[in-house]
């Protein structure tokens, strides 16, 4: 009931903003902007957006109002942005990968599609990286490495979620270099530090972030970045160690898929000045900034699908 | 008002209900995910059985008691849903404003009869309690309430 | 010893204690909602410390936690509503207190045991953090599993009545907690075909509808106020809070306890305020020469739950500032505030930038000594409010209230609905006997069992035994010990009576409220 009356209030607004482009675009943005995140408060997504919340106001002009609808690992807030987000540029939420590609394959009805909206812009990345205590026996990733092909299954890798970027990453190591790792998910960031501290698990997979956090206390022994993480130069690439595994999360965000072409520019523009401003804070923390708008979009997404969907389809089955 | 019920055997049927509204879903699911809940599905139907068996060898109170009024306890309880449907379709403002409203009548209604003078005198006590509420979470905390319709 | 002193200086501005005073302020009344979290008052009041200095941000930040937390002890204690989860026990003995005409005597030893339990709190961070911290890493999955059994004999003492009827209470309550994604499988579970629900059952929302909605609808059957309008304070409310304050100090061993276990659960990661408070409570119960008090309005079971709570705050920052663990919820915030300005958890953080991060410390203790007055006014005002007005205003406002709140924790009607249909249903369950703490307990612990045992199974699939890995080593074996004594001390005394006149005890429980 309700969402037929959006639907007929936004093709109303969309018959009006069609009758009369010139009037309704000349002057966007003029009214607050909602930014939804789809996760709790706290998180990185979270702590991006209060970042950007007062540089994008600034270029923008108008309100910016970050607000949580968090569930479901991003799914509930992405699934009723698509059935209920009217395009008209005053309502974006924020998109990750690999969640928006794997929630869709594993989940029978996770409410959203992968593709069913504009991504404006990935704005960063946290590259994976890989992280045991500072006491471990693993000096370099092949000491890790040849222990697990002589133990298969005793090395314990604790990650952020399940078929999150981490699991994921996990589960390429294990088909890179041929080895057979249990991985352990925790709900979130929070609990990987005390995991790696108390020895709870051989390493943990996790961000670049929770690298440069931990600097004193674990070691990283590789990021899965084409280059090496700025924040963390002694620490080696798994490219350069040999194993072609290159992955994280990117954040961005995502507007209703209608939404007019001069309305995603002017957001488009707005992020990437906003990143160059807020660059000098988040690369240290460990982020990798990146603009990547239109059809990279495409091609970022396609690529990281046919990387994924085996490997997922593999991993379901095995359940 | 009282009722005659064995709530011994009342807790064990819920507690049965309840997890045979759980067991049929759980088809499908992986090993890592079922574990937890089938373990706290089957504790829930030991403990529901025993109860069931209690309510027959040694039940506890047989009766239940409700205090006041079952037709004023009916209507909250549909009060409170239909305030919850008329937020989604007239959006927050409006819905609060007339079931607000309809609910203080019916309530001071309890102590006498409610003369239109008095109702008038309300209207602003009313506004403003809805109105404070409604600008703090909107203006301060920054939530987007439902606008229903009027979208 | 000069670091201290320097930042003890810093914050001692008019500035600094202006910021605080507001912090305090701002945090009570968000806390004090029902819906509004700790977290929450965190995460909307953030943007607003962008513009000031790091050691201003951190305090304000650290005094709306500080506040947020005891907010949450005024809707427990005058309409049944823990304004935040880490108030859920103080409802047991608040409100009892409340209905008999004593709830100003309720807020006042509420607010004289946050005082202490705040100081307590920064006090063992500023002198003890980091030999406290090594004990927060010590407890892996095997050992959580274990702390959340220990936390399920709680439903012992929670279910006045039959303990049977306690147990399904818990239950119910864990398998609503496996409603939405499943913590490890990564799978929906239970959505009933729903995407929304993969949202789950969020605790706050069950914890509003069990609590609120029942209360609701039997004020409006009854057709009047749950509080006795004639709540005349004996000798005014400075005489209330002298008696209080005397209560709480004259017998310490109560506030000592809670505090001691506040401040253990606080470094505990995952276990948060809403475990502490509980725990507290339990253990004052079990420790009283008169336990069949407890649940009627026995002041000490407030005193337990609020004082361990406040302990919380700054008992939780010390994993956070010196590993960067957060302990509870609220300090992922606080971690991320502390990033953003360029600082690493780490004991650099106590030498290198010591004068900001005692400052911080410091500022928490001051914010927890501005309970006193900004509670006692703040509490008078609230208590006078929600006695004076009839109660046909009342009830449609708390009504709003929780539906505002319930929205405003997800921006969700789903939450709404749910909070509504399991208020409803957990007002008939109250009728026969499954009270709402049970429940809520079930769906606390249940989430830390179940992550505990799965994790721990996975980690032991080399094994040959993976069971065994829930008692390989020291702490969990205590802790499974630990288990068995409760449930032992907690049943015992009830068995050694009953085995003999069985029925007799059997109706007496039965008739107690």
């Amino acid at each position: 009931m309700k969402l037929a009356t959006t639907r007929w209030v936004g093709s109303l607004s969309m018959l009006a903003a069609l009758g009369m482009p010139g009037i309704a675009f000349a002057e966007y943005p003029e009214q607050p902007i909602t930014y939804t995140i789809p996760f709790d408060p706290g998180g990185e997504s979270d702590v991006t957006a209060r970042f950007q919340e007062p540089h994008l106001e600034e270029i923008l002009g108008v309100d910016v109002n970050v607000n949580h609808r968090p569930g479901g690992g991003g799914a509930v807030g992405w699934s009723e942005f698509q059935n209920n987000a009217e395009p008209t540029g005053y309502e974006m939420i924020g998109v990750n990968i690999p969640h928006i590609i794997a929630q869709p394959i594993m989940r029978e009805n996770a409410g959203y599609e992968t593709d069913n909206w504009k991504i404006v812009t990935f704005f960063h990345t946290t590259p994976n990286a890989l992280i045991v205590p500072k006491d471990s026996p693993f000096e370099s990733l092949d000491d890790l490495v040849q222990y697990a092909k002589e133990n298969p299954q005793a090395v314990t890798l604790g990650g952020s979620g399940t078929f999150s970027a981490n699991h994921l990453g996990a589960l390429r190591l294990e088909r890179e270099a041929d080895i057979d790792v249990t991985y352990i998910p925790f709900t979130g960031t929070g609990p990987l530090p005390a995991a790696v501290q108390g020895g709870h698990v051989s390493g943990i997979f996790n961000y670049s972030m929770l690298g440069v956090q931990m600097q004193d206390n674990a070691r990283v022994l590789a990021v899965a970045s084409e280059e090496r993480v700025p924040a963390l130069p002694d620490v080696p690439t798994f490219k350069e160690l040999g194993y072609d595994i290159v992955g994280g999360a990117y954040r961005g965000v995502a507007v209703p898929k209608d939404t007019p072409d001069e309305i995603v520019n002017k957001l488009e523009e707005a992020f990437a000045q906003t990143n160059q401003r807020i660059a000098e804070k988040q690369e240290p923390l460990g982020f990798v900034m990146t603009d990547i708008t239109d059809e990279e979009v495409d091609k970022i997404i396609q690529q990281l699908k046919s990387a994924y969907q085996p490997i997922l389809e593999e991993a379901k089955a095995n359940q | 008002m009282t009722l005659r019920l064995n709530t011994d055997l009342a807790s064990g049927l819920f507690g049965l209900l309840f997890a045979a509204l759980l067991w049929f879903p759980r088809e499908g699911m992986g090993r890592l995910s079922i574990i937890f809940p089938r373990a706290i599905l089957v504790i829930t139907v030991v403990i529901s059985l025993a109860l069931i068996i209690k309510a027959f060898t040694k039940p506890a109170a047989r009766e239940v008691h409700i205090e006041g009024s079952m037709r004023r306890l009916a209507v909250m309880v549909v009060v409170l849903f239909a305030w919850w449907y008329a937020i989604g379709l007239l959006g927050f403002l409006l819905a609060t404003v007339i079931v607000f409203f309809g609910l203080v009548w019916y309530l001071a209604r309890i102590e006498g009869p409610v003369p239109a003078r008095r109702l008038a005198q309300w209207v602003p006590i009313v506004a403003v309690l809805i109105g404070v509420f409604y600008l703090a979470f909107t203006q301060v905390l920054n939530v987007r309430l439902p606008s229903g319709i009027w979208s | 010893m000069d670091m201290l002193l320097e930042a003890l200086l810093s914050i001692l501005t008019l500035e600094g204690l202006v910021t605080i005073l507001a912090g305090v302020t701002a945090g009570l009344f968000i806390g004090a909602l029902p819906g509004l979290t700790a977290t929450m008052a965190l995460a909307v009041l953030l943007p607003f410390t962008f513009t000031m200095s790091p050691l201003q941000g951190l305090m304000a930040l650290g005094a709306v936690y500080m506040g947020a937390i005891y907010g949450g002890a005024f809707t427990a204690i005058l309409i049944n509503t823990p304004g935040t989860p880490s108030s859920i026990a103080t409802t047991f003995d608040g409100y009892p207190m409340a209905r008999q005409g004593r709830a100003y005597e309720a807020l006042a030893a509420a607010t004289i045991a946050s005082v202490v339990g705040g100081i307590v709190g920064v006090t063992f961070l500023l002198l003890l953090a980091p030999p406290l911290a090594r004990m927060a890493v010590v407890f892996g999955p095997a050992e959580m599993f274990w702390v959340a059994m220990l936390g399920l004999t709680l439903v012992a003492s929670l279910s006045s009545g039959s303990l049977l009827k306690g147990l399904l209470g818990g239950c119910i309550g864990m398998l609503l907690s496996t409603i939405g994604v499943s913590p490890i499988g990564g799978e929906t579970r239970f959505i009933f075909g729903m995407p929304a629900l993969q949202g789950g059952i969020e605790l706050i929302v069950a914890l509003i509808g069990l609590f609120v909605i029942p209360e609701l609808i039997s004020m409006a059957a009854q057709g009047r106020g749950a509080l006795p309008e004639s709540g005349k304070l004996q000798g005014g409310a400075g005489s209330a809070v002298m008696r209080m304050g005397k209560h709480v100090f004259s017998k310490p061993i109560n506030l000592i306890r809670s505090c001691i276990i506040g401040q253990i659960i606080a470094i505990i990661p995952g276990a948060g305020g809403n475990v502490t408070s509980l725990v507290a409570y339990n253990e004052a119960r079990r420790f009283s020469k008169d336990p069949a008090s407890f649940g009627k309005g026995n002041v000490d079971g407030v005193i337990a739950s609020e004082s361990s709570n406040n302990v919380m705050v700054a008992g939780s920052m010390v994993p956070l500032l010196t590993l960067g663990i957060p302990g509870a919820p609220p300090d992922a915030i606080i971690l991320g505030v502390l990033l953003m300005h360029g600082l690493r958890p780490g004991l650099d953080l106590f030498t290198q930038t010591g004068v900001l991060t005692n400052g911080f410390i410091l500022s928490m203790g001051f914010a927890a000594l501005f309970l006193l007055p900004v509670g006692l006014m703040g509490g008078r005002l609230i208590h006078r409010i929600v006695v004076k007005t009839p109660f046909y205003f009342l009830l449609p406002s708390i009504a709003m209230v929780t539906i505002l709140g319930t929205y405003a924790l997800r921006n969700s009607m789903v939450d709404v609905f749910i909070m509504l249909l399991l208020g409803t249903v957990g007002y008939f369950l109250r009728l026969i006997g499954i009270q709402a703490a049970p429940i809520v307990l079930g769906m606390i612990l249940g989430v830390i069992a179940e992550k505990g045992y799965v994790q721990t199974m996975l980690a032991a699939v080399v094994d040959p035994i993976p069971w065994l890995r829930l008692v390989s080593n020291p702490l969990s074996i205590v802790l499974a010990c630990l288990v068995v004594l409760s449930v032992a001390t907690t049943l015992l005394p009830g068995w050694l009576e009953r085995s003999g006149r069985m029925a007799k005890v059997d109706r007496d429980e039965e008739q107690s409220p």
